[in-house]
């Protein structure tokens, strides 16, 4: 008897347990789109969105959030360019051509690099990255070619070690009929193993693009942070996210609900980012 | 046992990266040292304007005595920034670019400004207290203090011990200027154990924290916390009570005047500062302003 009460208490504890990350998420939801839409609907959801003017400051003011969008995707767009061969490469490699005391010592390396907190990377950008671009394009080095080479560093770990789970869950059957069938180890690899794990090495890319969106204190030293339109690839820029840290401070009325719309924007991008990375993942477990 | 030789390894691997960094970096700094007359300063370079964020206490009174913000007939404002300058958020931060980058020019507070950048004459005039307090150099704005009805004893007091004399004294020797010279001497009310939380500018608070550290020590057994979060968030949290006194480095707001009562508890002087190795000493409130609204971009069109 005694037991079996333990038992039913313990099963609560564990309930709760599970649901406070659903209550969490919750009420994140209700609180930026709460705090977020009343600006929109009072704005515009297109002079919001498609505004190309950010000045908050003016009067009147202008609230225009394009240049942001399109500076996240930009970075985004070249952290993927810069980081996804290289993190697929070095996954392939990993899982199945690296020898166990170079994986002793990789593995740790790719794991140790997923635990530097952001800021840390920013400043190894600030003091060697900046520097070199400055030398090659000239202005100030603070560019989207820098945010896109910090970023695509910062995305590594993610997508390695999701790939390379996909790499080897790949049935060793697959591998042995290719083998058997003739082909060599590297085609067998590249044309069996890789395609058969594609869905995997897509969820780890889109993994790393809502780390890439949704990155900030990094940027934040490196991007130059003009909010103006794109001007171009050795020009600098900002995201969304480094708009809500950079301005949060010192925003007062208005210019504060802007800036907690502009954070309803980014968490819809990152909803939809894991919207799509969900049915990848349902379409791969179902086919 | 692997495992240990591998964290070992790892450990060894981080030591000889971090000598390897601070290596680079001496040397780097002695190169630097060795040209810091200014020779291979290349005019022909663009200027690297770095600014403050939009809201920012700094970049809202900087604007408005250079000339940056232009106003029309109608009311209607209009913060003409070079859109290319790099914004970064905080006194440090443009310090630190400022001093990383020979070709750039920035602006903070005076009362911040240490030997790492080099604040040059605006008119002619030297940025310092002196010229400050005579008016003659003109990039000077008031730091406020603000709070929303009626003070609390020991705030009272702490307000009344900062506009005394003692608390002059520290608001001069910190580099900011005093906004009474003749304040008589600070006399306590006698405030019990309490506590006071003041929040707001960046700016003020380094001052804001040897008023306290000063008044702490003729009061003991007071408590003031001071958090460092930006003026107009300094501004909100004295709205909402959450701080009793908000500090901000600006005017103040209609909407926050609404609700709030100012004190203005000091002045201070923005420095506009460039690079140590840049050979310009001196620059007209003219030149800054199309330096920053982006009409000047080339240090050679600077005389």
């Amino acid at each position: 008897m005694k037991s079996k009460s333990i038992e039913n208490f313990m099963k609560i504890v564990f309930f709760i347990s599970a649901t406070m990350s659903i209550i969490a998420i919750v009420l994140i939801c209700i609180f930026i789109f709460a705090g977020g839409i009343p600006f929109i609907q009072e704005y515009g959801l297109k002079n919001f969105l498609l505004g190309t003017e950010w000045k908050p400051n003016n009067t009147p003011s202008s609230f225009g959030i394009l240049p942001m969008i399109l500076g996240s995707i930009y970075v985004t767009i070249g952290a993927i360019i810069i980081g996804v061969p290289i993190g697929i490469l070095t996954a392939t490699y990993l899982a199945k051509f690296c020898n166990k005391k170079i994986y002793k010592f990789l593995k740790p390396s790719i794991n140790l690099m997923a635990g530097i907190p952001s800021i840390v990377y920013g400043f190894f950008a600030l003091v060697v990255v900046v520097p070199i671009i400055r030398n090659i394009f000239g202005g100030t080095g603070m560019n989207i070619i820098t945010a896109s080479i910090l970023l695509g560093i910062m995305i590594l770990p993610t997508i390695i070690n999701i790939s390379e789970a996909s790499i080897r869950a790949v049935p060793r059957s697959y591998y042995e009929g290719s083998i058997a069938l003739g082909a060599s180890h590297e085609k067998s690899i590249l044309s069996v193993v890789l395609p058969t794990a594609k869905s995997g090495i897509l969820s780890s890319i889109i993994l790393g693009i809502g780390r890439a969106i949704g990155e900030t204190m990094a940027v934040i030293l490196v991007a130059g942070n003009q909010a103006r339109m794109p001007a171009g690839l050795a020009k600098g820029i900002r995201t969304l996210t480094t708009n809500i840290v950079i301005e949060m401070a010192y925003a007062a009325d208005e210019h504060r609900q802007a800036l907690i719309a502009t954070a309803t924007i980014l968490f819809a991008f990152i909803l939809i980012i894991n919207g799509i990375f969900l049915t990848i993942k349902r379409r791969t477990n179902n086919g | 046992m692997k495992r240990f030789i591998s964290i070992f390894l790892v450990a060894i691997m981080i030591m000889v990266m971090i000598v390897g960094c601070s290596n680079n970096n001496s040397s780097g700094n002695t190169v630097e040292s060795g040209s810091s007359n200014g020779d291979d300063f290349d005019t022909g370079k663009t200027i690297n304007v770095v600014t403050r964020e939009e809201g920012s206490g700094t970049r809202g009174a900087f604007i408005e005595i250079v000339g940056i913000l232009e106003k029309d007939a109608n009311d209607n404002e209009m913060d003409r920034t070079y859109p290319e300058a790099i914004v970064q958020n905080g006194t440090n931060a443009v310090m630190t670019t400022v001093a990383g980058d020979e070709y750039s020019i920035g602006y903070i507070s005076l009362g911040s400004l240490n030997n790492t950048v080099k604040a040059v004459k605006v008119n002619g005039v030297e940025a310092t207290a002196e010229n400050i307090l005579n008016n003659s150099y003109e990039v000077a704005r008031p730091f406020n203090l603000a709070y929303k009805g009626d003070l609390s004893p020991l705030a009272k007091d702490f307000l009344d011990f900062i506009l005394s004399s003692e608390g002059q004294d520290i608001v001069a020797k910190e580099g900011y200027v005093q906004v009474d010279t003749q304040a008589s001497n600070y006399e306590s009310n006698g405030t019990e154990e309490d506590t006071l939380v003041i929040a707001g500018s960046t700016s003020v608070s380094p001052l804001m924290e040897k008023l306290v550290e000063a008044y702490q020590e003729l009061n003991s057994g007071v408590s003031i916390e001071v958090q460092s979060t930006g003026s107009s968030a300094g501004m909100q949290s004295a709205m909402e009570g959450t701080a009793d006194i908000g500090m901000a480095s600006r005017e103040l707001k209609d909407s926050e005047l609404a609700e709030l009562t100012p004190v203005v508890i000091a002045l201070d002087g923005i420095a506009v500062i460039v690079n140590n190795d840049n050979p310009v000493e001196d620059l007209s409130i003219d030149d800054i302003k199309s330096i920053y609204i982006g009409e000047t971009t080339n240090w050679s069109e600077i005389e």
